[in-house]
């Protein structure tokens, strides 16, 4: 029973995918996947509850023990992320299902999303280099499809870097992956943390991290290779795009937390001190190419990677304190950051459009919207008492204990940025009152569209108002994450 | 494209197509011991269609393989997925295989099986099928036909979309028009 529980974050969406996929376009599919859904987010949160407190639940694929066979693992940090996924998911569904009827949808778009699913989960699961590259491929194959699967040819052309960058880093990832066997003979995660101590200092092991930073870095979108980003997620249909902002660049943050926090040995002042100054150029560029966009997917495609710059300045600074802030931030950000694409999706619905230019009048028509809109957008500013502010304060305050000024100088800059970014898309879109086909209230879905978002926004405050249970949460997640020797003794001589 | 315009390569495809597939399924049963196994085979099996386009065109591979490459890859993925399962009914973890073996067997003598075997004929019909899918894709596209042929527009394609091709030409003219197989 035990084994069928921690096999469920996988198995679920594979096998939904797979039904969904031979269902075609009948009408109970929708159900289905939306049960299915809910279910997974039962799943993940009744493993996170089992998580806390207790050592990492291991389950050896096919029956072989750790250092032979692949494991997947999970701690509180992957139950966590597992529940942030499910979460995102549910409401990225909920939201395509009020947006479009059944028979205008895409019929491949719900396996795939499922398939996305899958190989999120599977990364947040495993504990082994090669099936993580393996779960990156799953995910990244289906990402590919879902982004060009309603595409036309402009669309088309604004996904080529996504691909293209996707498809180096992967190889990159393969050749980190064929080093890191040659150096230590094992791509056990447990494995190799028990060995990369040994080499603890020397060249080989920065120049490892090095590699996994470019890699891992890229995949979060960290600057200067966050290129294939911002262009190609405004043209993903918005529910999709949900999905994109919350998760995709957060499994590469993830990947940095448990590589850098748990795989490598803690003394890699090179590497980290790059990540720090790198978070801190990511923070800024995204952030000013979000000042520089017109439109509301655009800027808020920007702000994805000025926030990443948060949580790996976080990883940066590398002490429990600042990775359990980086943590924190992820819950909040996963969750502010879909809201906001749901609420961008629902102005298209209403405006037909989301050119600022051309957007308006929604404060008048639905004051509902500009509450939720406003709420997760001071959230992503950092203003008290909601969730942005404790991630940020977090960050700041480890930031000045380390004397980093600059580093603090540039957080603080981007919130500044964010929130201007912020009133730009409150006075094009809420305020101001040149709509030029002026609003579509009479269509009907745009009232359980605002309703899924208004949902996550309830989340949301929860995780502002509730900080201190969450970070309680996130400690003891950076906690059991820093625990080197209990998570190598459990993997290779005491697990499951 | 023009294809199918040599009898040679006609009446040698024809022949090559089954010696192939045999080829194909030997290293299927081959595998898990030794080298072989459903990736390869699947890969072997779908050299087969890749020349068939060539030989025939891709409507006939299309009719040689008769049902949706989508559908095959995704019944073989339930296949190899509910073959990892099983073990977890009876309380062994995920992807565990069991093996017999059978002994003075009528004709074969002693045979060995397993599990694995079946999750590698999933693995051959995902590899078979997403090959298929996409080399016929790729066939369509430069004979002029639309990706998808009418049946599989159906069941793959959103109501209010409309072929990208005829979408970017704008005149359905230049895409030669296709009767239900």
């Amino acid at each position: 029973m035990k084994d069928l529980v921690f096999a469920l974050p996988i198995l679920l969406p594979l096998l939904t995918a797979i039904v969904a996929l031979l269902a075609g376009r009948r009408r109970w599919r929708r159900w289905l996947i939306g049960l299915s859904a809910t279910a997974q987010l039962g799943v993940a949160l009744v493993l996170a509850h089992g998580a806390y407190g207790q050592p990492p639940q291991v389950l050896g694929l096919g029956g072989w023990a750790a250092p032979y066979g692949i494991v997947l693992v999970i701690d509180l940090l992957a139950a966590i992320m597992l529940a942030l996924g499910a979460l995102t998911a549910l409401a990225a569904i909920l939201f395509g299902y009020a947006e479009l009827p059944p028979e205008d949808e895409n019929p491949l778009r719900l396996p795939l999303i499922q398939f996305l699913v899958t190989g999120i989960n599977l990364a947040f699961c495993t504990a082994d280099l090669f099936n993580l590259f393996v779960a990156f491929e799953v995910m990244l194959i289906a990402s590919y499809a879902l982004l060009t699967l309603e595409a036309d040819d402009w669309d088309i052309k604004q996904a080529f870097p996504y691909l293209a960058l996707n498809l180096v880093g992967s190889t990159l990832f393969l050749v980190a992956a064929g080093l890191t066997y040659g150096m230590f003979g094992s791509l056990n995660f447990a494995q190799i943390a028990e060995r990369a101590d040994a080499l603890a200092g020397t060249p080989q092991l920065t120049l490892l991290a090095l590699l996994f930073l470019t890699v891992f870095g890229m995949k979060a979108g960290v600057f200067p290779l966050f290129y294939w980003l911002p262009n190609s997620y405004p043209i993903l249909p918005s529910p999709v795009a949900a999905l994109y902002a919350g998760m995709l660049t957060k499994v590469g943050v993830y990947v940095l937390l448990r590589i850098f926090g748990q795989v490598l040995p803690p003394d890699l002042s090179l590497p980290h001190l790059l990540m720090a100054w790198l978070a801190a150029a990511t923070m800024i560029f995204g952030v000013l190419g979000a000042v520089s966009r017109n439109f509301i997917r655009g800027i808020l495609s920007f702000h994805i990677l000025s926030q990443i710059g948060y949580m790996v300045l976080a990883i940066g600074l590398f002490t429990p304190y600042a990775l359990a802030a980086a943590i924190f931030y992820i819950i909040h950000h996963i969750v502010v950051k879909s809201t906001l694409f749901l609420v961008g999706g629902t102005v298209v619905v209403l405006n037909r459009t989301d050119d600022l230019e051309k957007t308006g009048r929604l404060w008048l028509a639905t004051p509902v919207l500009g509450v939720i809109f406003l709420l997760q957008a001071l959230s992503l500013a950092g203003i008290p008492p909601l969730s942005g502010f404790w991630g940020k304060y977090m960050i700041i305050v480890e930031g000045l204990r380390q004397q980093e000024w600059v580093l603090v100088f540039c957080a603080l800059l981007a919130g500044v940025l964010t929130l201007f970014s912020m009133l730009k898309i409150w006075n094009g879109a809420f305020w101001a009152a040149a709509a030029k086909e002026g609003v579509h209230t009479e269509e009907r879905r745009w009232r359980p569209m605002a309703a899924v978002a208004g949902g996550m926004t309830v989340i949301s405050l929860g995780i502002g108002f509730g900080a201190e249970f969450f970070l309680g949460v996130a400690h003891e997640a950076a906690r059991q994450l820093l625990d080197r020797p209990a998570y190598i003794e459990f993997l290779l001589r005491g697990g499951g | 494209m023009k294809t199918g315009d040599s009898y040679i390569f006609r009446a040698v495809g024809s022949f090559l197509f089954f010696v192939i597939n045999v080829f194909a399924v030997y290293l299927l049963l081959r595998g898990h011991n030794l080298p072989g196994g459903g990736f390869i085979g699947g890969l072997g099996s779908a050299l087969s269609l890749i020349m068939l386009s060539l030989a025939f065109g891709v409507r006939e591979a299309q009719k040689v393989l008769r049902v949706d490459p989508t559908r095959l890859a995704a019944i073989g993925l339930l296949l190899a997925v509910v073959t990892g399962m099983l073990p977890l009914v009876v309380g062994e973890p995920f992807l565990r295989h069991f093996h017999w073996k059978l002994e003075e067997l009528p004709l074969l003598g002693t045979l060995e099986v397993g599990t694995p075997l079946i999750f590698d004929i999933g693995i051959f019909l995902v590899v078979v099928g997403v090959t298929a899918k996409m080399i016929f894709v790729l066939f369509r596209s430069i004979s002029g036909l639309t990706a998808l042929n009418p049946s599989e527009w159906r069941r793959y394609a959103a109501d209010l979309e409309e072929p990208v091709e005829r979408e970017h030409s704008r005149s359905s003219s230049e895409l030669e028009t296709e009767d239900e197989p």
